[in-house]
């Protein structure tokens, strides 16, 4: 792939000349208010001010792909985010909620993420990014990344039109993955060389330590152990509205058979002697956790938004991870890779079948 | 409810079939007077395709004892390939049933329209395994 080595200034002055360039109309990336960070939406380069500091941040505030779901615009939008949110809008592209021609999907290294509260709380401890052996040093003083980071097993920029990788001495490596993506790298101006990102034996040690993480997560087995676990579930439907991958314009759980009141719930209290209130706790997971489960890409958001914190992440990416591996799939890999549900092979699966 | 005997009860199974296949089999067991349990309430899809997951997690948490879900064999589907579809979408859901232990409440079978013998067996056969299992642990429960 062909890529430059740039240095913080370098950095900014290509981000702007995205934008001053006319090769993004506008740019979605992390802006710092104070010690926190959140998400802006860019027109003016001018807007942008040491983004070397902040797309680095470890902090999840919401799934930069869920910001912009069902964008149908013909103008170019620039999307600065993680691994697991550029995963997302991939997902997205393939969904059919955005148009592949009109995002440039631009990935950074991830480290893995604290919650934003947690970020901003200990913002003198944590910094501006994080290595692994700062997330190890921070976790024995008791501030710990999230559980869905801790899990994740593609945390280095791999996906996307343009990948902004960590160098040494705050140096970054930009690179383009598609031919989109070193379009926008030429007019920038950037002087191109053929750089090896692979880092193959880093992605191999990060997958290890997920897969341990991973195994290490009680396990639900049995009807009882998920009664309890969504027993404080209030059926807000937060985790879907902050999820990236649940897209549905009208969820069934929005409509009166999935939300049933009055009456429709004396009637089954009727045939079932009683019925569990907030109605429909398990049926909703359950259902989401199907709709979702070749897409998800396990960023977490859901548990974050759950006012009731509930770690969802024991349930959405733990589970769905399971049934991507029967189809050998993993969401956001390849945008041309088509989604599991969408495509069949004449003779597979009948071991699943009983 | 709840108090009913392992093994000596009577299942309530919901049964999803293809209108093409299974459906027309149940009918030919039905008029070759096959004999089967009468435990199963079948309900007629127009395609394997056409099984929500849903349908199954409803009636599996409404109190089902059992569902089961038979179509066309893979590659005999009436509009070509909805069977192939259908059958990646029960896989999926059985992978999320047999995280709750649920898996062995679901069963799925291809049953083509000429074999009425095979569907009676196999719903004596399948009447004898949730028997075995006992009454679903979901139907006592407050959900």
């Amino acid at each position: 792939m062909k890529g430059a080595e740039l240095n913080s200034d370098d950095l900014e002055g290509a981000l702007k000349g995205l934008l001053d360039k006319g090769v993004v109309d506008c740019l979605v990336m992390p802006h710092r208010a104070g010690k926190a960070v959140s998400y802006m939406l860019v027109k003016d380069a001018d807007k942008i001010e040491s983004p070397a500091s902040v797309i680095f941040a470890p902090s999840f505030t919401v799934n930069a792909a869920n910001l912009i779901k069902g964008w149908t615009i013909k103008e170019k939008v620039g999307i600065v985010a993680k691994p697991c949110e550029i995963r997302a809008a991939i997902e997205l592209i393939k969904l059919k909620q955005m148009d592949k021609e009109s995002v440039l999907l631009i990935t950074v290294d991830c480290a893995g993420t604290y919650t934003n509260q947690v970020y901003t709380e200990h913002y003198a401890d944590i910094g501006d990014e994080v290595d692994s052996a700062k997330i190890k040093e921070l976790d024995g003083k008791g501030i710990t990344i999230r559980e869905s980071c801790a899990i994740c097993e593609n945390k280095l920029a791999a996906v996307g039109d343009i990948i902004i990788a960590k160098g040494a001495g705050g140096n970054v490596t930009v690179a383009g993955l598609t031919a989109m993506g070193e379009e926008a790298l030429s007019a920038l101006e950037l002087s191109l060389e053929d750089k090896d990102l692979e880092r193959a034996a880093e992605k191999e040690k990060i997958a290890a330590e997920a897969k341990a993480k991973l195994d290490t997560l009680p396990q639900m087995g049995s009807v009882e152990a998920l009664e309890e676990f969504l027993q404080d579930c209030i059926v807000c439907k937060n985790c879907r509205d902050m999820c990236p991958v649940c897209y549905c314009k009208e969820c069934f759980f929005e409509l009166p058979l999935g939300k049933p009141t009055g009456g429709d719930l004396l009637n089954l209290a009727e045939l079932r002697g009683a019925i569990g209130l907030p109605p429909g706790q398990l049926f909703y997971h359950m259902t989401r956790v199907y709709h979702v489960s070749t897409t998800c890409v396990g960023c977490g958001a859901c548990e974050d938004a759950c006012p009731k914190d509930i770690p969802l992440t024991r349930f959405y990416p733990v589970i769905t991870k399971k049934v991507q591996d029967i189809f050998e799939y993993v969401p956001g890999k390849d945008v041309e890779e088509p989604l599991p549900f969408t495509a069949y092979e004449e003779d597979e699966l009948e071991d699943k079948l009983r | 409810m709840g108090e009913e005997i392992k093994g000596d009860f009577e299942p309530k199974i919901v049964g999803f079939t293809c209108n093409w296949c299974t459906y027309a089999a149940a009918d030919l067991a039905g008029t070759s007077r096959k004999k089967y349990p009468p435990n199963s309430r079948i309900i007629r899809l127009m395609c394997t395709a056409r099984l929500d997951p849903m349908f199954v997690l409803k009636a599996l948490l409404n109190g089902a004892d059992g569902v089961f879900f038979s179509g066309c064999h893979p590659g005999e589907c009436h509009y070509i390939k909805g069977n192939f579809y259908g059958r990646r979408r029960i896989a999926a859901l059985r992978t999320i049933l047999q995280q709750f232990g649920l898996d062995d409440r679901f069963k799925s079978y291809w049953i083509s329209a000429s074999e009425g013998e095979k569907f009676a067996n196999t719903m004596k056969a399948q009447s004898e395994e949730i028997k075995k299992l006992g009454p679903t642990p979901l139907r006592g429960k407050i959900l």
